[in-house]
């Protein structure tokens, strides 16, 4: 049984979520689109495609301190981080809340990553069904749907009257409010993003590691960080140790397998030394390291990277020149 | 498109991989959203059919000169582009005989992203008077109408009249957003360091974390290191995902590096960059 929420029911809820709890929600910030700390609902954007940046980082920051060290009077002291109040995200894509539940395999799985596990305990998603695919949308290639309940607490889809809610789990359910009426209304059709070939890809994608392709794609690569960090599924990091008045503290910042040197080792060597290599990483994390290891797609269909890449290197291509050169090269 | 443009490129590319004066040329092609251009490596003379040259051209292919030293290389310039091959001849980055230059006249670019196409020029081709490339050794295309000129620094002028504390809470505010991507130094020609500052162990400049302070940091020692140095190509803004308008910041110092030295990079191969002379009758700019 789906509910019905009239738009003024979901700015009273929102307000008092605010007030429970930490309230995130894309934001317009200088013609960005962000997901941020709410402090006033009117600030909340309700009619958006896609943010700017995925929601990621409210499970993995740009940079957090992982732990501190404090040491003095012949004692050490460890201090972790810690999570201090519940949030809420609002307004996610399926998309991306697809992303969020993908990084939990390499993030939850023992020895699990406690910071990571107590954000994703502690926080709540609230969905937002897409009214229209992007030109640059491709979601349903990639096992979600622009209507895809599956990775959210709760979806909110609208309609005529408001939006219809469908509280997916039971941490979704104790957030509603009392009092809401059934809706009478259908789930109206989702949008149909474009289609991907994707079908075998990860078999097609074993046999062509060697192909000069990637070092011929690469040229035009820059190696900057864009498509890793609009991405909802890349996870790399790099983690520093920062000395500071008898405190040290362990930080973690967005890192990515582009950077030229990310691979670097002491002494110098670099196994990705070339821009083939490194491109081929990023590609073959998705397509193929990934699913093998967790089974899906480490691409979400967004279609960030599409957009954003400034030399148009096109993960939508690359599937399709892949499985090309895979029925050439057979089985 | 300017189809006669497009055959002069193409067969000029041709015959140049044919009788292997060059192995690479680095040219345009369509994107893949069929609208829009973007680079494209022929290395095959079947391959030039892919060339192409329109008003979405803007992508400045110098940068890739950095990463094909040792090649002989083909590429296609507009003539902002050509300044940073000055830029990197003098500065002793490439070698002039390894690069054979096919020089664009240029109407303009307009304003791109992928799937979009702008119905203007981009604010920096409204004012441009460089329609001919300052360096090349085929030049394709027609002179194109002379543009209007215009003052440059309009929008500089209007953020220098604001006091220090606005200016201040002006430039957090647009390097608050700053993720650190590192696409405004990758797409930036004159940016070529091995190392880059900003990624030094040791010292430290500046470290791992990707905060306010930090991002300052990057922004501004990023925008020095290319005083006298930048040749206004525009790519680092066009390139930023969080839309940081980092034009302004190249363009003030460029009208400072201009007013104090009379020198504008990349318009000469022989001229000496600012910063990379010292002449004894230079005054410092405080108390001599």
């Amino acid at each position: 049984m789906n509910l019905l929420m009239s738009r003024d029911d979901l700015i009273r809820w929102l307000e008092l979520l605010l007030q429970e709890r930490t309230l995130i929600a894309p934001i317009r910030v200088q013609g960005l689109l962000l997901f941020q700390p709410v402090s006033k609902v009117e600030d909340i954007a309700f009619d958006f495609d896609n943010t700017t940046l995925p929601p990621k980082e409210w499970y993995l920051p740009l940079t957090e301190t992982l732990f501190s060290v404090k040491s003095g009077d012949g004692h050490t002291e460890l201090v972790p981080a810690t999570v201090e109040r519940e949030a809420v995200i609002f307004g996610v894509r399926p998309c991306d809340a697809k992303g969020i539940a993908m990084m939990d395999s390499p993030f939850l799985q023992e020895p699990g990553d406690t910071v990571y596990g107590e954000r994703r305990a502690r926080t709540a998603l609230i969905g937002l069904s897409c009214k229209q695919a992007r030109p640059e949308c491709f979601c349903t290639s990639m096992g979600s749907a622009p209507d895809d309940p599956s990775n959210v607490d709760i979806l909110l889809t609208e309609v005529e009257d408001g939006y219809i809610v469908q509280a997916v789990t039971d941490k979704g359910k104790a957030l509603l409010p009392q009092g809401l009426k059934e809706s009478k209304a259908a789930l109206p059709a989702p949008p149909e993003p474009q289609a991907v070939p994707t079908e075998g890809i990860v078999q097609v994608a074993r046999k062509l590691f060697d192909e000069p392709y990637w070092e011929r794609l690469a040229d035009r690569c820059l190696h900057c960080n864009i498509c890793a960090y609009v991405c909802p599924t890349c996870y790399c990091f790099d983690v520093r140790d920062y000395p500071d008045d008898g405190k040290v503290e362990r930080v973690r910042s967005w890192e990515s397998c582009q950077s030229p040197g990310f691979t670097r080792i002491a002494g110098g060597y670099d196994p990705r030394a070339t821009k083939g290599a490194r491109l081929r990483q990023r590609f073959y994390h998705k397509l193929l390291y990934f699913p093998e290891q967790f089974q899906d797609i480490a691409c979400v269909g967004c279609g960030r990277c599409v957009k954003a890449c400034p030399v148009n290197i096109d993960i939508r291509e690359i599937i399709n020149d892949l499985q090309q050169l895979g029925a050439k090269s057979g089985s | 498109m300017d189809l006669e443009l497009i055959q002069q490129i193409r067969g000029l590319c041709r015959d140049l991989l044919r009788n292997g004066e060059i192995n690479c040329v680095i040219g345009y092609e369509r994107a893949s959203d069929g609208l829009t251009a973007r680079p494209f490596f022929a290395y095959e003379p079947a391959a030039v059919e892919r060339l192409i040259f329109d008003e979405t051209c803007t992508h400045n292919l110098v940068k890739y000169l950095s990463d094909k030293k040792g090649e002989k290389i083909a590429i296609v310039a507009k003539p902002c582009d050509s300044r940073a091959i000055n830029l990197l001849l003098n500065e002793g980055q490439i070698k002039r005989d390894t690069v054979f230059i096919i020089g664009v006249y240029c109407p303009g670019v307009v304003e791109t992203g992928w799937n979009r196409k702008g119905e203007t020029l981009q604010a920096r081709c409204q004012t441009c008077q460089l329609l001919k490339p300052v360096v090349y050794d085929f030049l394709a295309g027609q002179a194109p109408v002379r543009r209007t000129e215009g003052e440059r620094y309009p929008d500089i002028l209007e953020v220098e009249s604001k006091p220090e504390d606005e200016r201040r809470a002006f430039w957090l505010d647009h390097f608050g957003p700053c993720i650190r991507c590192y696409a405004c130094r990758q797409i930036c020609p004159g940016c070529y360091c091995p190392e880059c500052f900003v990624e030094r162990l040791d010292p430290m400049w500046v470290g791992i974390r990707i905060a306010p302070k930090e991002n300052e940091l990057w922004q501004a020692i990023r925008a020095f290191h290319l005083a006298g140095r930048c040749i206004g190509c525009n790519e680092c803004e066009r390139a930023c995902p969080m839309d940081i308008p980092l034009s302004l910041l190249n363009r003030k110092l460029e009208k400072e590096v201009k007013e104090l030295f009379d020198f504008q990079a990349g318009l000469s191969s022989e001229e000496q960059p600012p910063f990379a002379t010292f002449k004894k009758e230079e005054k410092l700019g405080f108390e001599e």
